[in-house]
């Protein structure tokens, strides 16, 4: 046994403490270094993110909930809602809802359109995996109109009628017409089904054949597209019978009343 | 006058008369007389005469002109279809209504022609008829009842019973045969081939030879086979299905017809995470996760029941506005259906595709006297 350097107490406690110092700053080092990253990427902060945050805050918190989370009863969560979902709401004028009724209806639009991107990318920086918008824009849009028409009558005609009139559904719902909607807007509603519409997801309905659709429902806008004459409302047989009722009846009665008639 | 009348003018007589006089006995002889048959232009080439004459001839010049037009648009006009707003699109919007346009104007020229011509230049002809008494003379009916008496016994046929019989016989049986082919088509047993696919009782679902019933999509394009799989669908999505076997891949007939089948159409949803749904009982196995299969055929009257709110998960029928909620077993909650929609029962095959295990457990669509409730 060797002789034991002496160390003064004082000493001795001054190291404890060093020691001890430093264990914990190479923990703390350690554990920030070896700590995973949070799997849900936290979006920089923008100015637009901020903008939109100002508008969420002032027009949607009411019913959407502070932290996108929703209100039971007002309106639903938007984490992971996405910027296509935010988009058709907010562009066509649905969003701000004017009270709380069967649906939301199309109505002037509140923002601009720097104002819906801000809110876009607001909505979009909660929760992953929401719809995204488009890359074209407008008529790029737009692809087969004959391919379109075809997709148009399988999957949409049931409640949008065969040229996008509309129709009426259960209790105060209804398809809405589709003549005031633009390119854009018939894009992110079958990628998000707004209300009650059916999801129609880009494995179900390619993009390319939403592009067709979207080709179809701008071409028969407005009752244009009329290669069989007057359109008569565009609402098949009931306006077509009913003209031909009562303008070829009374037209028949009238000659059949010249015939008879004695010269 | 009768037939007597005739015989007591002479040839003579006949030559003598002028064809006037001949019209005039002419209706005579059926008693009819006329009482006023005036010329419409007793003076010939007069002014109004012309006048009227142009009148007419211009309603045929029209319709020659509309028929010559009509050869025009049909030949010459563009059809093509150009979308709204392009160059020339006015012009194309046009053809059919052109098309109809001169097709009638031509048959109305003609058609008012016709009659204007009648009204402004056939006689003014006013006529009586006499009318005869009902029944022949007691002297016809005698005379035609010994005819037929004289006949039946001169012939023989009165007398020689067995070929009567025999010859009566032969010629009822033909017409006997006449019936039954007439009648014989329409004498069907229905029910005679309950399992066949083509029975009431069964869909183009059934399985037939143990071989996979896949979940079949309608592109638009009957020859493209796309099956479904679940990652196709997204949460609040639906779609309609058709029933697929392999075998039928090569055989375009079998596959156009498989998407035409009234029977066959199927929606499948994809409800949202979270939604409470509850089945009927004896179908709680049906569905495949958040995946549920309907048959589309309203069991009300046939129509599609295709209006589907995603969020209500209420089904509408657009026909008669019977309401099926989807998300309890797909019973009906409104309107004039009495029956569920049939739950198909699905699966995911080894594949990643849906397949179907069975055809469904009820009958699809209307109900039918043989249906117990």
């Amino acid at each position: 046994m060797s002789q034991q350097r002496r160390t003064s107490p004082r000493r001795r406690r001054l190291r404890r403490w060093a020691f001890l110092l430093l264990a914990l700053v190479a923990a703390g080092t350690l554990a920030g270094l070896l700590t995973p990253q949070r799997q849900t990427a936290v979006a920089q902060e923008s100015g637009t993110q901020r903008q939109g945050e100002q508008i969420y805050l002032n027009t949607c918190l009411t019913c959407h909930g502070a932290q996108l989370e929703g209100v039971e009863g007002r309106g639903p969560s938007l984490v992971g809602a996405g910027e296509a979902k935010v988009y058709f709401q907010v562009s066509t004028g649905r969003m701000p809802l004017a009270r709380q009724q069967a649906q939301g209806q199309r109505k002037p639009v509140e923002f601009s359109d720097d104002e819906i991107r801000a809110l876009m990318a607001y909505v979009d920086s909660f929760g992953g995996g929401g719809a995204k918008m488009p890359e074209e824009r407008g008529e790029a849009l737009r692809g087969n109109v004959a391919r379109g028409g075809e997709l148009f009558r399988l999957n949409c005609a049931a409640c949008h009628n065969f040229t996008g009139r509309g129709g009426a559904l259960t209790s105060g719902k209804y398809a809405p017409s589709l003549d005031p909607a633009n390119e854009e807007q018939i894009y992110t509603a079958m990628l998000t089904g707004p209300s009650n519409m059916p999801v129609f997801g880009d494995r179900q309905l390619s993009p390319e054949e939403k592009r067709d659709i979207i080709a179809y429902v701008e071409s028969v806008q407005h009752e244009s597209n009329n290669y069989g004459g007057h359109p008569l409302g565009s609402l098949g047989p009931v306006s077509e019978g009913a003209v031909a009722w009562v303008v070829g009846i009374v037209a028949l009665v009238l000659l059949t009343l010249w015939i008879g008639a004695r010269a | 006058m009768s037939e007597r009348d005739k015989d007591a003018i002479s040839a003579d007589e006949l030559d003598r008369m002028s064809d006037d006089e001949l019209v005039r006995l002419g209706t005579r002889l059926d008693d009819v007389r006329l009482v006023q048959y005036a010329e419409r232009w007793p003076v010939p080439g007069t002014k109004m005469e012309r006048r009227a004459l142009r009148h007419v001839t211009g309603w045929f010049v029209l319709a020659g002109v509309s028929a010559l037009a009509l050869i025009g648009v049909f030949v010459f006009w563009p059809y093509e279809y150009l979308p709204p707003g392009a160059p020339g699109y006015q012009v194309r919007t046009l053809y059919t209504p052109m098309v109809g346009l001169t097709f009638g104007l031509t048959l109305l020229g003609l058609a008012v022609g016709a009659v204007a011509y009648a009204k402004k230049f056939l006689p003014q002809e006013l006529a009586v008829q006499q009318r005869h008494s009902g029944s022949s003379s007691e002297a016809d009916k005698r005379t035609v009842a010994a005819e037929f008496r004289d006949a039946g016994t001169r012939s023989g046929l009165q007398r020689r019973t067995l070929f009567r019989r025999v010859a009566a016989t032969s010629a009822g049986l033909f017409g006997l045969g006449l019936g039954v082919m007439a009648i014989g088509p329409l004498v069907r047993d229905p029910w005679k081939h309950g399992d066949s696919p083509d029975s009431l009782w069964r869909t183009g679902w059934k399985p037939i030879n143990g071989e996979t019933v896949y979940l079949r999509l309608d592109t638009g394009d009957p020859d493209e086979v796309v099956l479904v799989r679940p990652e196709d669908l997204r949460a609040g999505g639906y779609v309609t299905v058709f029933p697929f076997r392999e075998t039928d891949r090569e055989e375009p007939e079998r596959l156009h017809a498989a998407l035409r089948r009234a029977d066959s159409a199927v929606m499948l949803f994809r409800f949202r995470p979270g939604t409470t749904v509850t089945s009927r009982p004896g179908r709680e196995d049906f569905h495949h996760g958040d995946f549920y299969a309907y048959s589309k055929v309203c069991t009300h009257l046939g129509c599609p029941a295709s209006l589907y709110e995603q969020q209500t998960g209420r089904l509408l029928c657009p026909c008669h506005q019977s309401q099926f909620d989807v998300f309890a077993g797909a019973v009906p909650i409104f309107g004039p259906a009495t029956r569920p929609l049939p739950e198909l029962p699905i699966t995911v095959g080894d594949d990643g595709y849906f397949v179907a295990r069975g055809d469904f457990a009820e009958v699809v669509g209307p109900g039918f006297w043989e249906l117990k409730p």
